[in-house]
């Protein structure tokens, strides 16, 4: 579907995901389950619009300017190859200081601790993110319409 | 002695026979299950997923409701929620519409475009359709939405698989 329909498809969501192993190995996986479920909701509402990249991952430890500098090549990637509008999401606020070097926008919300809900208000709750997510993109696709 | 004693050669073989026949049967039948089961399965169970939403509540504002089923990709099972959007139409018929665009497949919301009130608006290219689901000549999809058939049991709606109509 995408390439025949490449025209339509003006926009690309990468999810950032951190990966630890030390003290705070299990904010970064709950990050990681946070982020990712939204990206799947995410996808399914807006399937003919968006593209969902398979997370970046990358070591909490590494070299933040090494970090920014990796996803400015994949930024310059994405734009070259048409896309209009790219979508960085993420619960890791170290993002939150590079954001002004970044041509895309970055997303930030805060990661939710979902393991110890029930599965009913955890849905009720991603559900809402989602929702103000979808408002998110809308309003930025009519911005630029 | 009487004739028809058994031989000793005749017992070997006949024992021999009927316990390698067990075998051979215990090893065949499972084959045999999981080659027909899959078929016998499918024909078993309804391909109806119940939802919450009790019919009797149903009025003539499209309403979204969930449901979930379990899927199974490979190895791998999963819940899947999926809706549908509900209301009754003039003749009090309840009607249960698709809510992915048949333009590419984003999710059209009921009434969110305030240029186009009481449309089911598609936030991707713009894409809108009338209440009925029929798709609004010059905006992207080219088909109107698909309609579940549905089924009343105990008072509780249940959907089937979204169905595609003619195009407008
Ligand atoms: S996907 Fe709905 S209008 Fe394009």
């Amino acid at each position: 579907m995408f390439i025949k329909e490449k025209q339509y498809i003006d926009t690309v969501v990468l999810p950032l995901y951190p990966v630890s192993f030390g003290d705070d190995i299990k904010q970064a996986v709950g990050i990681t389950e946070f982020i990712s479920l939204l990206s799947v909701q995410l996808e399914r509402q807006f399937k003919g619009r968006l593209l969902m990249l398979p997370g970046f991952s990358y070591l909490k430890n590494a070299n933040e300017d090494k970090l920014v500098s990796d996803i400015k090549h994949w930024e310059t990637e994405l734009m070259s190859q048409g896309f209009s509008h790219v979508f960085y999401v993420t619960s890791d606020s170290n993002w939150k200081i590079h954001e002004g070097n970044l041509e895309g926008d970055l997303i930030w919300l805060p990661s939710l601790p979902l393991e110890h809900m029930e599965e009913k208000y955890k849905n009720q709750i991603l559900e809402d993110q989602v929702k103000q997510l979808l408002n998110l993109f809308v309003r930025k696709w009519q911005n630029n319409e | 002695m009487s004739k028809n004693r058994v031989s000793r050669r005749q017992f070997l073989n006949y024992t021999l026979t009927g316990v390698g026949g067990f075998m051979a049967a215990g090893m065949l039948m499972p084959m045999v299950r999981f080659a027909v089961d899959p078929v016998l399965q499918h024909k078993g169970e309804s391909d109806f997923i119940p939802t919450k939403q009790k019919i009797s509540e149903i009025t003539e504002v499209p309403t979204r409701v969930d449901y979930t089923f379990e899927q199974v990709d490979a190895w791998y099972t999963s819940e899947v929620t999926g809706s549908a959007w509900v209301y009754r139409d003039e003749n009090g018929e309840v009607v249960a519409l698709s809510p992915v665009c048949k333009h590419l497949g984003c999710v059209v919301d009921w009434n969110s475009d305030e240029s186009n009130p009481e449309h089911f608006y598609c936030p991707c290219h713009g894409g809108l359709y009338t209440k009925d689901g029929t798709n609004v000549p010059g905006t992207p999809p080219i088909a109107p939405l698909d309609v579940f058939p549905i089924q009343d049991v105990d008072g509780y709606l249940h959907l089937g698989k979204a169905e595609p109509r003619k195009g407008a």
